[in-house]
This record gives structure tokens, sequence and C-alpha cells, in this order.
């Protein structure tokens, strides 16, 4: 009976109700843009399967006698699906290819290509669902929570709470509670229709997303009852509850990010893509001895091939592309190690902060953190490697493209790891709630 | 309407505003961040183009450092174009860290711009940018409304509006005041900010060109002058048609949230979900196709190159290309460049439109937005916006060409007609004087006049939201009520 009152009660004002249908709206459209992402992503994958077989027979039909030539032209596709929980999470994915199509040639040159993407877009970022639980959701919950204390003693009931209630605390937890579940309630309906849309299967990965969600209210609401146990005003509370967010969702991760932007630098990347052109462009006037001598210290099996170094041959010129990723390695490894840097310092300084972990965390069981593109790029290096390994010899024996089955050539496929263990992914939301609640403790008394 | 009286207004409210200790406190925060922004701002300018400019001159070196050797192995080496930070970058990021870097330039092929920081970014920076600009665009607008939001509503609630009106003020002269008082609260916070990007850009911004950088700064200052005085005044029409303080900051906040975070965000998600960006492959596709049509010079017996050579051969008065004076390989690889360089460009113009079409319903919603205005106009005029971005990378492009279609000349002027193919080694070279005369890319700042241009939507908004703003001024001072 209680309960029903204080839901009606919560449920009379304008502004709840606009701000809780609002919440859903924008969380369905989020769901609707996360679709189209994964539709799109879907096409892009289908295009390429498609493509390749076609692809592949005009060149071999060209080039038959000169396999060398052919792989020079031919690009070999490597797909990293994305799962359904993308579609909830964007992440990294828009500004991060889906396919990559590469050719045996120095790979460093084509690692780091770029989708076509409009800037505009990566600027203004996605209205995913996890834009609107992680930015949008604190906001409802500082409307739910701000006057639950003060709008008691701005009508005068707050006296005869005193009077009445059995606990004052008791009352204002009740209260709290009826809103909290209010918003759960919303957010199984989002999720419910999250995983109908995006045909999301009820695994623990879409499980450990929603408790975090839930996770997530929890601590806003345990923060907005440390500041409302203050007993200051509704205008107050809603003013400070406003500077938390705006410095918590905006102003903090946006220092956190110029910090480690300006800190870490990357002009690795820069050194390594010239490091790379000179790699394999400068052989083309040295010495070809020295050439196929570093290739075979790097590929001792092919040796037999021998040192053919009168006139252009195919043997010698993969050596050279091969030189563009064997001398550039140094500076590839400063660069991971860099990128590795900015990964840590910013997931440290994120675990201090939920919003930012909890944006990690998804992203992390979506497959679309940068952590995850990053393993995809190894996995493409390797992939890249198997065609190297397939081909040189094949290419250096001057066999005709025919000779090779084209159709074992199909786009293949990464598998992203997102398992991560959930007491790490909890942890620091339960923390940082179980340390809004130790804060708190004063103020309920004195409630 | 008696200026005495709004003069009135605007200072009680400004002496009113800016006596409390806590507006001290937020004064303080703000000038710290924006201390921190200005700095982490300077630092990464600075830090960002020395380190393009090293690797420009690192690249160019590598280029001069090569040997004789064949034109077209030239072509392929290649260079970089490193984009240079614009000096009004560190005010205002932009586009950025969202924006390519650097893009690897070789005979025909056109490669994507790299190494943007988005790319190298853990996904945190959706969050946001801390820049100077942000702070004025996103935290000051809030600041105000925190400020402005009780402004009448106070007044009316506590019975004062009655009095005030009674004794001879009226509502325009109240509305324009405190306004008008607001704003020069806001001038508070900007005027700091302006000085210290005037001293910055005196220090350390004459270092990088920029064409006329001190008109794009006034345009800037009194684009956001001409804003703040826009947030100013809704926040005190807001005050004015509220019964109480309280919902006056619930509406401000709903504005705030509106404008400044729902809005942007959905009219960008609109512009990508009306006009799909297409995949790589299918973009590159469609230029294969076509190439494959009109001609392909890696095909041996491609009709197009055929007739070519005849007609070549015919023009001469000789039978083999051997005999011609002058080596075909070079022109055939210079006509091929022709061909694909302005297919690429036609299939790249599409792809642009189609961007354009995106950040189109930005611009427009401009209109009923005038944060989005300033934020057009800001980034436009500091040279981070999306069209200084496109005009980079068609330096970039134009200078690829030209290395290419130099490289091709070289080839049909110096390597003896004779000679067919083959381009490897100490034969058939080009002397390496050659690779110096060729002088090295070279960014040049986006040209004032182009920037204005794409800032026009927006400058046109601001305006047409200042006289929507007087208007709204008249209409709500004979719409108000004093109880």
């Amino acid at each position: 009976m209680k309960y029903r009152l204080f839901l009606y009660q919560c449920l009379r004002s304008k502004e709840v109700r606009i701000s809780l249908l609002l919440i859903t709206v924008l969380g369905i459209i989020g769901i609707v843009i996360g679709n189209r992402q994964l539709a799109r992503q879907q096409e892009a994958i289908a295009e390429v399967k498609a493509y390749q077989e076609q692809h592949f027979e005009r060149h071999v039909s060209l080039h038959n006698d000169d396999l060398g030539l052919l792989l020079y032209y031919v690009k070999f596709a490597f797909i990293n699906p994305s799962n359904p929980l993308a579609g909830l999470s964007i992440g990294q994915a828009d500004v991060n290819p889906v396919v990559k199509r590469i050719t045996i040639k120095t790979f460093e040159a084509q690692k780091y290509d770029t989708d076509l993407v409009n800037p505009m877009n990566l600027q203004s970022g996605n209205l995913d669902l996890s834009f609107v639980l992680i930015f949008l959701l604190p906001l409802l919950a500082i409307v739910l929570t701000f006057n639950v204390i003060s709008e008691e003693t701005e009508t005068g009931t707050w006296r005869l709470v005193a009077i009445q209630a059995k606990s004052k605390l008791g009352f204002i937890l009740a209260k709290l509670s009826v809103r909290l579940l209010l918003l759960f309630g919303i957010l199984v309906v989002l999720f419910v229709i999250a995983k109908l849309v995006l045909d999301i299967p009820l695994d623990a990965n879409f499980l450990l997303l929603f408790v975090l969600t839930l996770l997530y209210v929890t601590f806003w609401f345990a923060l907005s009852f440390f500041v409302i146990s203050f007993k200051k005003s509704s205008g107050f509370n809603a003013l400070l509850l406003l500077s938390i967010w705006l410095v918590m969702i905006v102003l903090l991760p946006a220092g956190i990010n110029a910090y480690v932007s300006f800190k870490y630098p990357v002009p690795e990347a820069l050194s390594a893509a010239i490091a790379q052109r000179d790699g394999y462009h400068t052989k083309w006037d040295m010495d070809k001895l020295a050439t196929l001598k570093k290739f075979y210290a790097h590929y001792p099996q092919f040796r037999e091939y021998g040192y053919p170094t009168e006139g252009f041959n195919w043997l010698w010129y993969y050596a050279m592309q091969q030189m563009g990723d064997d001398d550039s390695r140094e500076e590839q490894a400063a660069l991971l190690a860099k990128i590795k840097l900015r990964e840590q310092t910013s997931r440290s300084m994120a675990s201090l902060l939920p919003n930012m972990h909890v944006q990690l965390v998804f992203n992390q069981l979506a497959g679309t953190s940068s952590e995850q593109h990053i393993d995809f790029l190894n996995a493409t290096e390797a992939f890249h490697e198997k065609l190297r390994l397939y081909f040189y010899p094949r290419i250096f024996e001057g066999d005709k493209a025919e000779t090779i089955d084209w159709e074992q050539f199909v786009p293949e496929y990464h598998q992203t790891n997102t398992i991560i263990k959930p007491l790490w992914a909890i942890m620091p939301l339960l923390l940082a709630t179980a340390f809004m609640a130790l804060l708190s403790i004063p103020g309920a008394r004195r409630l | 309407m008696k200026w005495a009286n709004v003069r009135l207004f605007a200072w009680h409210f400004w002496h009113n505003a800016t006596k409390p200790r806590t507006f001290y406190l937020l004064y303080l925060i703000f000038l710290l961040l924006a201390a921190y922004a200005a700095v982490s701002g300077i630092q990464n300018h600075i830090a960002q183009n020395d380190i393009r400019k090293f690797h420009q001159e690192k690249a160019r070196q590598s280029w001069e450092a090569n040997p004789d050797k064949h034109p077209h192995r030239m072509a392929h080496f290649g260079t970089f174009a490193f984009r240079v930070n614009p000096p009004l970058g560190m005010f205002d990021h932009g586009l950025e860290s969202f924006t390519g870097n650097t893009v690897f330039l070789e005979a025909h092929r056109q490669n994507s711009v790299n190494f943007s920081d988005a790319t190298f970014s853990t996904g945190t920076l959706r969050f946001g940018e801390l820049s100077i600009a942000l702070l004025l665009q996103l935290v000051l607008p809030l600041i105000l409304f925190f400020i402005g939001f009780s402004g009448i509503a106070a007044d009316r609630e506590n019975g004062t509006l009655k009095i005030v009106l009674s004794q001879g003020a009226n509502w325009l002269e109240m509305i324009l005041g405190k306004s008008l008082g607001l704003c020069g609260v806001a001038l508070l916070f900007v005027a700091p900010i302006l000085l210290v990007v005037i001293v910055v850009l005196i220090g350390y911004g004459a270092e990088v060109e920029s064409d006329l950088l001190w008109l794009r700064l006034l345009i800037i200052g009194l684009g956001y002058m001409l804003f703040l005085f826009i947030v100013s005044t809704v926040a005190i029409i807001v005050s004015a048609s509220s019964n109480t303080p309280k919902n006056a900051l619930l509406r401000l906040l709903g504005i705030w949230l509106l404008l400044v975070v729902l809005l942007p965000k959905s009219a960008q998600a609109l512009g990508n979900y009306w006009y799909p960006t297409p995949s790589k492959l299918a973009f590159q596709s469609a230029i294969e196709k076509e190439k494959i049509q009109t001609g392909d010079s890696h095909n041996p017996d491609d009709p197009f190159y055929n007739q070519l050579r005849d007609s070549v051969l015919a023009v001469h008065k000789v039978s083999e290309v051997t005999d011609l004076p002058f080596n075909y390989s070079g022109f055939v690889m210079r006509e091929g460049e022709k061909i694909s360089s302005e297919l690429y460009k036609k299939h790249h113009a599409d792809l642009l439109d189609i961007y354009e079409s995106q950040n189109n319903i930005t611009r427009f919603l401009a209109l009923v937005n005038p944060y989005m205005a300033i934020k057009q106009l800001s980034m436009t005029f500091s040279g981070t916006d999306f069209s200084s971005y496109v005009d980079f990378q068609e330096q970039a492009d134009t200078y690829r060409y030209q290395l290419s279609q130099k490289m091709n000349e070289l080839q049909m002027v110096y390597i003896s007609p004779k000679k067919k193919s083959g381009s490897e080694g100490k034969t058939h070279v080009v002397g390496h004087e050659h690779w110096e005369e060729f002088p090295d890319f070279h960014h040049r700042p986006m040209a004032f006049g182009n920037s204005f241009k794409a800032a026009l939507p927006a400058l046109v908004s601001m305006i047409v939201w200042l006289l929507f703003i007087f208007w709204l001024m008249m209409f709500t001072s004979k719409k108000a009520k004093a109880i």
C-alpha cells in the first residue's frame, strides 16, 4: 500500500513523466541506430563475400601466366564480425573497419588503412543505447531523486513524517527504492526490446551488461542520496547534482583524455610509416644479394630458391616487400607499446570513474573496444603471414595461377574474445556505491 | 523604453550575481579548467606540429637521398603529406582528433588519410574533448543558466516584481536590462580566455601560418559574445515566464540538454541514417569497374590503349613504339594517371556529397539551435572543420598528381624510347638532382574566403537568432504577468 502511494506520488509530477517517456524513446532510438549499424556491417561483409570470387576470376584470367604479378593485385578479405551486443555499444566500431582487404605485400603499409568515415559523425558520436544508459540515465536518476527529502520539507509534510513514520531513514529509503525499481522496470523494458530487435542471445555477456547497468543506476542513487541527505533546498540539490553530472560525465573524461593524448603522443605511428616505406622502396637500387640474404635470414626455408641477381624477378621483389615490414619492426613495436601504455593509463583512470569504466566494459563485452581492434590487427597480420607462406613458394616456383585452388580463399573470420572477469567488471561500481553509502551515514543519522 | 532603467537593471543584476561567495568559487573553478584546457591545448598543438614537421622533413630527406634511378620508382617511392594543426586549433580542436594526420602519396593510388587520434583512443574520446571552445560552448551556458534562472522568477515569488513594475519600470526594460547584466557576467568569463588566446597566439601562433588569423579571431570572439548574449536572454525570458525559480531551472536545463546534447547528436545520426556512407569496397570497386570500362593500362589487349598506341604511332609516322622520340611507357602512364585521377576525383566528389548531405542536417538545424551555429562558426574559423579537412585532402591529392606526372614526364624525356619496361637497378636512370628539384609538400592553411563561405550558414543563423531573440523579448514583455 505504502509503495503504491509512493509510486503514485512520484508519477504525479509532469517532469518525471516526461523524462521517463523521453528516456524510453531515446533508448529505442538508440537500439534502432545500433541495429542499423549492425545491418550496415553485415552488408559490407556480404558484399565482400560476393565480390571476392569475381575479383579472383578477373585477375586470374588477366595474369594466369604470372603469379607474381597476380599477387601484386589480388586482395584477400579478413573479417571482424560484430556480435549483436555491438549494436548496443558501438564503441570504436565506427572508426575501425570491419573488413580488411589485404595483399601479400608489406603488411605495415596496409595495417592502419581506415574505412570511409565522415569525421563529423565521429565527433558527434553514436546515439546508441550505451550513450543513453551512460550519459542520460544519470540525469533521470537525478530528476527522480533530487527532491525526495526537500519536497517533504518544502510542502510541510516532513513534520508529519517525523511523527508518524517508524524510521525517517526507512521512509526516505522506501521512497527512493520505489523510484529505483521504477527505473529498473524501464531498463528491463529497454533490454527486452534490445534483445528482440538485435537478436541478442541470452548469454553471460548480455546478463553482465544488464547487471552493470543496474549497478550503475544504483551508484547514481547512492550519490544522490548523499547529496540530498544534507537537507538543502530542491533547487540547491538539483544544481549540485547536475554540476556533479557535468563534471563526472563531461569534464573529467575529457580532461583525462586530454591528459593521455598529451602525455603519450604517438609520433611512432608516423615514424613506422616512413620506416616501412624506406624499408621496401630503397631496396630497388641496392644490391640484390644483400636483400635476398636478409630475406633468407627471416625465412631460411626458402634458401633453395637461390640468389638470382640478374634482371627483375619476383623472388627479389617480394623479398623487398618483406623488408617494408622487417625494417620497420622497431618503430612498429614502439608504436604498439605506446598504444598499450595509452590503454593502460586510461583504463586505470577509468576504474575510478564509474561512467568511463562502464563505457569501457560495455565496449569490451560488445567486442568494440580498441584493445580488441588491436587483437584483430594482430590476427590480420597472422592471416597475412599465412597467405605469404602459402604463396611465396608458388611464386618462386613460377607456378601458373590456374594450378591454385582459388575457391579455398573465401573471406576468413576473426574470433573476437569478449570474455571478461565479471568480478573485475563489477567491482569498481560496487566499491563506488559502497563508498557513497559510507559517506552518507552521517547524513542519514541526522535525518 | 528608458535606457536609464535598462542600465539600472543591468547593473543591479550584475552586482547581485557577482556578490555571493559561491560565484567566486564557480569563477575560480571555471578559470582553472580554462587554464588546464589552454595549457593542454597549447602543448598538444606545439607537440603535434613538431611531430608532423619533423616527419615531413624526415620523409623529405629520404626522398632526396635517393640515388639516380628510374623515375617510375620515384613515383612509387612517393612521399607523405602531413596535416598542419592551425594556430586556432589550440583554441577549438574541432575535428582534429577525428581526421587522419597523414597520407602516403604515390603514383596511381589514392591512399587513405590515416592515424587519427580517434583510432588510437580507447573510446573515451567520445565523452568529449576538453578545449577552451568546449568550455565556452557547453559549460558557460550552463553556468549562465544557473546564475540567471532566478533572475525574474525569484522576484515574482517573493513579490518584489509587483513593486518594481508599479514604480515605473516596464517589462521590456527589465528583460533587456537583466539579459545585458547576465551577458556582462558572461563577459567576466570570456574576457580572460580571449586575452589568453591572444597572448598565446602572439607567442606561439605566429609559427604556423594562417590566412588572416586576427580577423578569424575577431569573428570568433564576436560570435561567442553574440552566442552568450542569446543564452543570457533565453535564461531571463524563461525566468520571466516561469512561476517559480525551480520551474525556470528545470526548463532551462531541459533546453540545455536538448540544444547541446540531444539535437546535435540526433541531427548527425539522422544524416547518417538517411544518407548512408558506402562501404570502402563498394567505393573502390565502382572506381575499378569504370576504370576497366574506359581503359586498363595493365591489360595488354585493352582496346583503349591499343587505339591510343596506334594513333600515337600514326602521328609520329613510325611503326614501333621503340621508334618514338619519347619513352612510350612513360606516355601511357601519364595518360593512365590522368584518367584514373579524374575517375577517382569524380567518385570522391560523390562521396563528399554524401558526407555533405549528412552534415547538412546539422548545418540546417543550426537555424533552430544557436549552439550548433556557434560550434560550426568556431570550428570553421579556427580551421578545424570539415571543409578544412577536405581542403587538406585536396592539396595532398593535387600534390600527388603533380608528383606522378612529373615522374612520368621525366620518364618520357630521359628514359630511352628503346626501353619498354624494367625499372630496377642502375640501368635506365634519371639523375638524382631531379628529386631535389621537385618541391616538398607544403600544407597551406585554408583561405579565409573559403572558411567564410563554409561558415556562412552558421553566420546567417546567428544573425537570425539575434533578430528572433529581440522579437522574443518584445513578445514576452507583452505577455508576461507580474504575479
